[in-house]
């Protein structure tokens, strides 16, 4: 993702910014943002949360910069900050969704489907028509992978992360992180794989 | 590898997440089996169709976020000074981002141990340039101020340093953010220029968060003219009964007579009937007149009133 002379750059862009540079800060915001946004929103399918994860992430950035040492990559750093807001806001969600259906199996087959991923924006109708049948799957599947087994294949899937900066985003290892990856992927395969 | 490996290996494989001797085995094993070649081709599909789920960020969306952490981190780089009376300020009129008193609140943090080499580049301790401190524009103290230092461990030190930021923001008022950076300026207290200003660019606006940022500049503000600047600005609101109870205050309390004056030309217009009077603010007009060190302007604008309104003052 960042060659070399990028990273000598960033590490420059860094310490100017922790020096105070509002520049700086700003250019290093606008480096990752996209791909935050997009991990966010691509997690939490709403963008209200995704814009509320990108604001708490680079405020948290601005506020922890001064205290990064390097002992990472700042990517890696990064990451853990928005892995960590998204795994909360996931399983916030999942306590919610928990308690909802509590309520609802109670007063009879109340629909179920208000409980599945929230209808999403921005997806060209054409495409969403043709293939809203696989759609569906696919976001049954995630919606039923375990917080963290969401987070990594969104973080090796979507955003193309190597399982070794995924696990030290996470806080595990590299094993534990494959690991994760490998179930969400035999629960996607097992969901999707004779149906395409 | 046998064929069971291999299938639960695909996906890694497409990851490229196998090491070099697996992915080896991998595909040598794959050349020979029509089945797992099978399985290998649906492991793609659903890799593209679940790809295809992908939702991309929308430009409006990006620049939205990109727009509020800019206010959020703005509003924030405050000085230390400024943010005691923020705090005040925000529960009426602040509703930029929940955000920002915690970042006014929060100063820079730095932790400088001596030890830790590795953050002062290879541990070359002289300041000079080209050593960690200077590159970090730590030494640079023309915008900074240290606010706390106190031991940390051995050799160590931990250090709060306050730094200035100097920002330009441009906007119409109607923008929350600037709005909030001229009410701010107007209790700057350092100084009164600034505040004479703010209360100028603000005087023609409206609304309860500029009424309230007014009345408590016009009873407490250090000089006399920003005061009266003040009160100038009140006069739009001189209908509203918590300006009136302000405006009275300040008629009765204010050291200064110009201040005065200006009070009761707001309560009482020279060019209008007088409105009704409190029991209060008659009082106070009456004490006026019989006092010896008003000022004669003040002291026949009230006579003038309470004329009006058939009240005898004092005979003098
Ligand atoms: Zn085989």
């Amino acid at each position: 993702m960042h060659g070399s002379a990028d990273r000598s750059n960033e590490t420059a862009l860094i310490r100017a910014a922790q020096g105070g540079d509002a520049e700086a800060f700003e250019q290093l915001v606008r480096s990752y943002d996209q791909s935050v946004l997009r991990m966010a929103l691509n997690l939490l399918h709403s963008p209200e949360d995704a814009r509320d994860i990108y604001q708490e992430a680079f405020l948290r950035v601005y506020k922890k910069l001064p205290q990064f040492r390097f002992d990472c990559a700042f990517s890696t750093w990064l990451y853990r900050i928005v892995a960590n807001l998204c795994l909360d806001q996931i399983r916030k969600r999942k306590v919610r969704k928990e308690e909802a259906a509590a309520v609802t199996t109670t007063s009879g087959e109340m629909d179920r489907f208000q409980f599945l991923p929230e209808q999403r924006a921005d997806v060209d109708p054409q495409r969403q028509l043709m293939s809203s049948e696989v759609s569906e799957r696919i976001n049954a599947v995630l919606d039923k992978l375990t917080p963290r087994e969401r987070l990594v294949f969104e973080m090796r899937h979507y955003q193309g992360m190597r399982l070794r900066a995924i696990g030290e985003s996470l806080g595990v290892t590299e094993e534990a992180a494959k690991n994760c990856l490998f179930r969400a992927t035999q629960k996607m395969r097992a969901a999707l794989g004779d149906f395409l | 590898m046998t064929c069971q490996e291999v299938q639960l290996n695909l996906s890694l494989y497409l990851y490229g997440e196998l090491d070099f001797a697996q992915e080896e085995a991998f595909e040598r094993h794959l050349e020979g089996c029509a089945l797992c070649e099978r399985a290998l081709n649906r492991e793609k599909e659903w890799h593209a169709a679940a790809y295809a789920e992908r939702q991309d960020v929308s430009f409006e969306l990006l620049s939205e976020c990109r727009r509020s952490l800019r206010t959020a981190l703005r509003s924030g780089r405050s000085p230390e000074l400024r943010t005691s009376w923020w705090a005040r300020f925000i529960p009426t009129g602040f509703s930029a981002t929940r955000w920002s008193v915690q970042i006014a609140a929060a100063s820079f943090l730095v932790f400088a141990g001596f030890t830790a080499a590795r953050w002062m580049d290879n541990g070359r301790l002289a300041p000079g340039s080209g050593s960690g401190f200077a590159r970090m524009g730590l030494l640079d103290m023309s915008n900074a101020h240290v606010r706390e230092i106190e031991p940390a461990g051995q050799n160590g030190v931990r250090i709060i340093i306050d730094r200035v930021q100097q920002q330009e923001v441009t906007g119409n008022l109607d923008d929350d953010t600037v709005r909030q950076w001229v009410l701010a300026a107007m209790q700057d207290p350092s100084d009164p220029g600034i505040r004479v200003n703010s209360v100028e660019i603000l005087q023609h606006q409206s609304g309860p968060d500029v009424r309230d940022a007014l009345i408590n500049t016009a009873k407490t503000d250090s000089n006399a003219a920003v005061r009266i600047k003040a009160l100038e600005g009140l006069r739009q609101f001189a209908a509203d009964a918590a300006t009136r109870r302000a405006v009275e205050f300040v008629l009765k309390h204010d050291n200064n007579a110009d201040v005065r004056a200006e009070a009761i030309d707001i309560l009482v217009p020279a060019d209008r009937p007088a409105p009704a009077m409190t029991p209060d603010v008659l009082t106070t007009l009456q004490d006026i007149l019989n006092s010896e060190q008003e000022n004669d302007y003040v002291r026949a604008r009230s006579l003038q009133v309470l004329r009006a309104m058939n009240i005898s003052g004092p005979v003098y």
